[in-house]
Parts: structure tokens; sequence; C-alpha cells
């Protein structure tokens, strides 16, 4: 039997924080995908905009939450995720609807996913790179 | 290929969906509990793929793979639980894998690339329904 995740003393069960990290990944997946040329789809298409409607929303949620609770940027220095960062999370949610609706994409709008993709990875860290999934090119 | 994903965590559920269905473009099955899922596959077929949580209302995920491997060998079956306790049982009772939780994409791209890019030649995948 195949055997995927934590090892059995990290097992617990998945709380919010978990999914909304899991969807970024996703939707940070989905935009170099899409930069990478990889062809869409209709379910794909469906897939991106669901998810990109579920990170915006949590993360408009995440940075109203830091204002009302009258933090400012100097109280997460040194932390992975400081306010702006819910920004550049909604900024690329925003984008992705815009290439899943079929929008496509000026150059310097691609160089500004691009950079905007770059800042948010800088917080977050994946183990695999668009490379490795061999099946996003084909639809 | 049909897949389907069996939880009643709606939040957790539609992450899988989203995921699986990004992944191979195409239509994901969902249920919410054991006995609509084997209801389903009774009457309208086996999908290739269930990925199901243990704890299931009707049917529990372990009831699920022992009677779905019965019918239908050739159904891959993932089980998923937050417990380390459950694995053994998952095991036991014919799941193909096992997803511990708290899983992110990475699992269930590692899913995609074992049952649906590089499928086991060897496996049975009629579905005798």
């Amino acid at each position: 039997m195949l055997r995927l995740g934590p090892k059995p003393e990290r097992m617990r069960e998945m709380e919010l924080d978990d999914i909304f990290i899991s969807r970024l990944q996703l939707l940070i997946i989905m935009a170099k995908s899409y930069l990478s040329k990889n062809p869409l789809g209709d379910y794909r298409e469906r897939s991106i905009l669901e998810n990109a409607e579920f990170v915006k929303v949590d993360a408009v949620g995440l940075a109203e939450d830091i204002a009302f609770f009258g933090f400012n940027e100097s109280d997460f220095k040194g932390l992975d995720f400081e306010p702006v960062f819910y920004q550049r999370v909604k900024l690329l949610a925003v984008m992705a609807e815009a290439f899943a609706k079929g929008h496509s994409l000026e150059e310097h709008k691609q160089e500004a996913l691009e950079k905007n993709l770059n800042t948010i990875c800088e917080a977050i860290t994946f183990s695999k790179t668009i490379s490795d999934m061999q099946f996003l090119k084909v639809a | 290929m049909k897949i389907a994903v069996v939880d009643e965590d709606v939040i957790v559920r539609d992450f899988i969906v989203s995921t699986l269905m990004y992944s191979v473009n195409r239509e994901i099955l969902t249920f919410d509990n054991g006995f609509d899922t084997w209801v389903y596959c009774t009457e309208s077929g086996f999908p290739d793929i269930i990925v199901a949580d243990v704890n299931l209302q009707g049917i529990d995920g372990f009831s699920l793979v022992s009677k779905v491997k019965e019918t239908s060998p050739g159904t891959v079956v993932v089980l998923f639980s937050d417990s380390p306790r459950n694995e053994t049982k998952a095991s036991e009772q014919g799941a193909d894998a096992f997803l511990a939780k708290p899983f992110g994409v990475n699992e269930i791209f590692s899913l995609v690339q074992t049952y649906v890019v590089e499928p086991d030649p060897a496996r049975d995948t009629s579905t005798p329904v």
C-alpha cells in the first residue's frame, strides 16, 4: 500500500490554515503553469476560478483580521506573512481569474504576475517544481 | 477516467476536488457519505479511482474499500485519515493507498502521477457492474 503524507506522530486534523496554504500553493502552480504555456481546458478553467475565489475571500478575511486587531507592519517583521502578503495573494487571485476567463495577459502583465509569484514564493516553499508535473502538459 | 471524492467535510473535499479537477482536466464525482457512493457504484458503474475519508456516515471508508474491492478489484481506492491507527486497517481492508492528514497539493499530485499518469498495466480495470 502506497503511503503519502506526514509521519504518524505528525498526523492531525486539517485546519482552515492548512487548506488556505494548500490552496495558495495550488494557485501558484496554476499561475506558473499558465506562464509555462501549458494548455488549459474547461475543467481546469473552472478549477482555477473556484480556487482563486476561495483564496481571494480567505486572504481578504485574514488581512481584515490583521487590521481589525490593530497590528501594523512592524509587528510582523521577521515573520513569514506580513499584511502586504495578503494583498499580493489577492492580486494573484485576480490575475488567475483573468487568465482563466480567457483574457490573455499582455507581456508586462505576465512580468507582473511572475514578479508577484516570486515574492509570494519567498514566503512559502515547495518540494516540487512545475517541470515535475508532466501531466499539466496535456489537457 | 472517472474519479470520485468522498468526505463529509466540504472544505477538505472541495480542496481535493479542485486539485484533482485541475490535474486531470475532468469532472470529479463528489459524495458526502459512503452509502450514496456505494449506490452510485452499483447503479452507474465503479469509478476508476475513489478517494475517501475513513470516517463516513452510512458505510465507513473501511467497509467501502472491502465492498468495492470485492466487486470491482480494479478500482483504485485511496483512504485518508488524521489517525495513525487507521493506516494498518486500511491496508488490511485492501486500500491501494493511505493519505495521512494534513496533506497538501504534493500528495494529491503524487496520487495523480501514480494512478493516472503511470497506472499499473497489470491492474484489472474492468468493472463488472
